[in-house]
């Protein structure tokens, strides 16, 4: 098991190095060998420790790192069911991604540098699935966003590219602090970094400390998720390739900060108050996101938005104290979000890189296949009755439901416009793509390769049967989810709802989602003349409102980043240059007058310099009278 | 013989004076030095004085030794004047004002 | 007011004359003639405050050596004409008379207000054999290190007066060419 973990965790680091250091002199081929290889390998060996492991929690110690006095960290592994679930997730997605990869990028340059940096991003995303103590989570955490910085910018030399990936390294960075902040705490206060040493410190936390700590976790978590003060960062990212948006910014590591969450769960649970921030930070952020993708005409920026969207849910779950819940979302999610951007990275290159679904409208007979998978993750995503995301939507909505407190069935009725809105914008998409008047010069698109499309297979399928993994009771599941995650601190506590609200939940929620599904087809499988904003300035106002992200961009350019700027550039050219440097400039311009007052002094006559001489010594003559004058 | 002391101290500074006076106005080389010389005699004569008021050597034995000084100080000055004279042909300080910053 | 003090003052007033001659000569060897005189006077001063060696040296050494040398030097440098400026009266002398008769006040005010020290007779005090054996016994380290002193003096004046040794540096770069 020691030796499974050791290389799940070697293999994608390897594979990087390899990549590195002697990338250049290996063929595109090798290149893409190497990487998948490697992936795939991770995979192999995260199936292996899923089915070895029992239940119960295994740690690995693999050495020492570093250490100072007491302070001393290991590169120790923790590895549970959840870290089980995330490592496959992660290794599968990523395999596939990878696959789809070697024929996305054969026409592209620069493979070596995308190849090493997705393996690197795999090998730190398992770091932090299995890593056991904070500060190795932490390292895995910020390779990570490296890695994703430097995907996003990855065309570096496309206009808006390098800025998009400076804006999510930034974004993520501010959380990080909170992140670092909180591993002081822990450090301070329970005295110990491990993940399982926390857990089981937590209920001798201090409610105050357990808050603080609670909310800079979920602070890290809101930078990494893109939740909504942090949201930005995430519509912007998408400059990046498409497979890229589809690992990263899709399917796992913006579910990295949900994982964290779910990681230290017992901390959370200890306040209150963080466990209802985290169900508002997710609601508001549902609602934000299913908005704001309601009305984006970039088919990568829907996917974006849906996907602060659905984290939104998971952050929801959270708060509402579901951990199984989350993971079930987080997992449905994973397959059919990767599908969908795979798929749309499909239709991109097929149509030669267009982005605007109002340009794309009629691919039904075009692209008879990639209109079947696409079909399976918008039904998935639109939580359409039966598949993946019905389920594991219906049950965050059941547990928010459930939960005694007031404010919870505020969230819930919130939670559930939003999850109306969701299928109206994931069917309005899939409408305008493939249904309407085909475009005249229908032949131009170029063929996709079969490999890509090889690859969207089992997501799909997964995407339609996920709500397998978990099914509800009255259904005649036995919630397995639910069962795997039992031994999990914090997971435990489950009210089963009754059979009968249930039955009503499903039934209510499947009608909504068939009205909404229906309404999207009547706004929009007919012909699109739309391509500019239209209806009534009422309408036409909240249209360019949700466009731009409710503003938040404009925003926090006005109100940071220019108020910020401005002090800089006073305390630039007022204080540094005006003040120290003219200051100095002044002293040396004043010493350099002086100088040459000075210089004339040295005359280079000899009889001058016997004449201050003497003048010396008349003066030391003058003190000694003046001393035997006044004694 | 019953002189005050103050009479040779001031004799010795009136010598002193004079000599300074001639190394800062004159601006031939030689005559700078002989003003030097002149300063050097009249610090001589002060310790002879002392010398005698005090009984002791040390004033007679320091003023042997500023001759010595003295000479050895002429010896290299004269040389560098007739030097100097040899590359510019001439001996008026003013000249040689290479120092001028 | 003895006979010893009467030439004391005779000698002292013809040393101060002599001098104040000497510093305002225009030509370097009625200047030298002059200093000669004022070192005779200051020898007479030796002699007088009993240092009959010192007063023998100072003929030997100032008067009859030094001064030599000047006369030699006076000789060898062509003396040119020396410039006439006029304006070096304001520039050169009034600044050297102010410091001059500041120097001298204040030394008055030192010297005359430490009143009632008067010299004693020199009775037996510095006949050259004391003088020798106190300067030999007491001070053999400063006259090892006033004769080194002159060695390097008499090597430095070898050297500077060496008819090569400022040869001026474009000959032989030019020979350098040649070859």
């Amino acid at each position: 098991m020691n030796t499974v973990l050791f290389l799940l965790l070697a293999f994608p680091l390897t594979g990087a190095l390899i990549l590195a250091l002697t990338g250049r002199f290996l063929s595109q081929r090798a290149v893409q060998t190497v990487a998948c290889a490697s992936v795939i390998a991770a995979f192999i060996l995260a199936l292996t420790a899923f089915l070895l492991s029992g239940h119960s929690a295994q740690t690995v110690n693999l050495g020492l790192w570093f250490a100072a006095g007491s302070f001393h960290v290991d590169i120790d592994l923790y590895y549970d069911s959840l870290s089980a679930l995330m490592t496959l997730i992660v290794t599968f997605v990523s395999s596939l991604v990878h696959i789809y990869s070697t024929a996305y990028m054969r026409a592209e340059g620069d493979n070596v540098r995308y190849f090493c940096f997705l393996n690197l991003f795999v090998f730190a995303m398992l770091v932090i699935a299995t890593a056991g103590n904070l500060v190795f989570i932490y390292l895995g955490w910020e390779i990570v966003g490296l890695c994703s910085y430097s995907l996003i910018g990855f065309w570096y030399s496309k206009p808006g590219t390098a800025d998009a990936g400076r804006k999510a390294f930034i974004a993520t960075r501010l959380a990080d602090v909170a992140f670092g902040t909180a591993i002081a705490l822990c450090w301070t206060d329970l005295n110990q970094l491990s993940v399982a040493g926390i857990n089981d410190g937590a209920s001798s936390l201090s409610s105050g400390t357990a808050a603080m700590i609670g909310f800079l976790l979920l602070f890290a978590a809101i930078g990494k998720s893109a939740q909504l003060p942090l949201s930005i960062w995430l519509p912007d990212a998408m400059a990046g390739p498409t497979p890229v948006s589809a690992l990263i910014h899709a399917a796992t590591m913006v579910t990295a900060g949900v994982y964290l969450l779910m990681r230290f769960f017992p901390v959370i649970q200890c306040s209150q108050t963080v466990l209802l921030a985290i169900s508002l930070v997710g609601v508001m952020t549902v609602c934000f996101g299913a908005f704001s993708a309601l009305v984006q005409r970039d088919i990568k920026r829907i996917l974006a938005y849906s996907t602060i969207s659905q984290v939104g849910y998971m952050f929801l779950a959270l708060g509402a104290q579901d951990l199984a819940g989350s993971m079930f979302h987080l997992i449905t999610h994973a397959f059919f979000k990767a599908l969908l951007f795979l798929g749309a990275g499909c239709i991109i290159k097929a149509l030669h890189e267009e982005h605007d679904i109002f340009r794309m409208s009629g691919l039904r007979k075009r692209l008879p296949l990639m209109f079947w998978l696409f079909m399976a993750g918008t039904l998935s995503l639109g939580a359409f009755p039966l598949t993946g995301g019905f389920f594991s939507k219906d049950r965050i909505l059941l547990s928010v439901f459930l939960q005694p407190d007031i404010h919870f069935r505020i969230l819930w009725v919130i939670a559930s416009i939003a999850a109306m809105i969701t299928p109206l914008y994931a069917f309005r998409m899939f409408f305008v793509i493939f249904y309407g008047k085909p475009e005249a010069d229908s032949n131009k698109n170029a063929p996709i390769q079969d490999l890509m499309t090889i690859t969207l297979w089992p997501l799909a399928i997964l995407s339609i049967f996920a709500g397998f993994i978990n099914f509800p009771l009255n259904w005649g599941g036995s919630l397995w989810l639910d069962g795997f995650l039992q031994t999990i601190p914090g997971a435990a506590a489950e009210t089963h709802p009754s059979s009968q609200l249930e039955w009503t939940m499903q039934a209510g929620f499947a009608l909504m989602t068939l009205t909404m599904v229906i309404l999207a087809w009547v706004l929009y499988s007919r012909e699109q003349e739309s391509d500019e904003l239209s209806g009534t300035p009422m309408t036409e106002a909240f249209q360019r409102f949700f466009l731009n992200g409710f503003y938040l961009d404009h925003f926090y350019q006005e109100r940071i980043v220019i108020p910020y700027r401005n002090l800089s550039v006073f305390l630039w050219k007022k204080v540094d240059e005006g003040l120290i440097d003219d200051g100095l400039d002044r002293k040396a311009v004043f010493f350099m007058k002086l100088a040459e007052r000075l210089r004339l002094w040295t005359t280079g006559q000899i009889s001058d310099y016997v004449s201050f001489l003497v003048a010396g010594f008349v003066m030391i003559l003058g003190c000694l009278t003046a001393l035997w004058w006044f004694k | 013989m019953s002189i005050p002391f103050a009479h040779m101290l001031f004799l010795a500074t009136l010598l002193f004076v004079m000599g300074a006076v001639c190394a800062m106005t004159r601006r031939n080389l030689i005559m700078i030095l002989i003003g030097v010389e002149i300063m050097l005699n009249a610090s001589g004569i002060a310790f002879v004085a002392g010398s005698m008021r005090w009984q002791e050597f040390q004033g007679q034995v320091m003023t042997l030794f500023v001759m010595t000084a003295a000479a050895a100080e002429i010896a290299v000055a004269l040389a560098l004047i007739v030097c100097v004279q040899r590359r510019t042909g001439s001996i008026n300080a003013n000249r040689y004002n290479l120092l001028k910053g | 007011m003895t006979f010893f003090d009467i030439i004391f003052y005779i000698t002292a007033s013809v040393v101060v004359s002599s001098t104040a001659l000497a510093i305002t000569r225009k030509n370097a060897v009625h200047a030298v003639c002059f200093i000669v005189i004022s070192f005779m006077g200051t020898a007479i001063l030796f002699y007088l405050l009993g240092a009959p060696l010192l007063a023998a040296l100072e003929v030997i050494i100032y008067a009859g050596g030094i001064m030599v040398l000047f006369v030699f030097v006076i000789m060898m440098t062509k003396m040119e004409k020396p410039p006439v400026v006029k304006s070096s009266l304001s520039s050169q002398w009034i600044p050297a008379v102010i410091l001059g008769s500041t120097c001298i006040i204040m030394a008055g005010i030192l010297v005359f207000s430490d009143s009632g020290k008067w010299l004693s007779p020199p009775a037996v005090t510095g006949t050259p054999k004391d003088f020798g054996i106190v300067l030999f016994q007491d001070y053999w380290l400063a006259v090892e290190i006033a004769s080194f002193l002159l060695l390097m003096a008499m090597i430095g004046a070898l050297y500077l007066g060496r008819r090569k040794a400022y040869d001026p540096p474009e000959e032989k770069i030019q020979e350098k060419n040649v070859i």
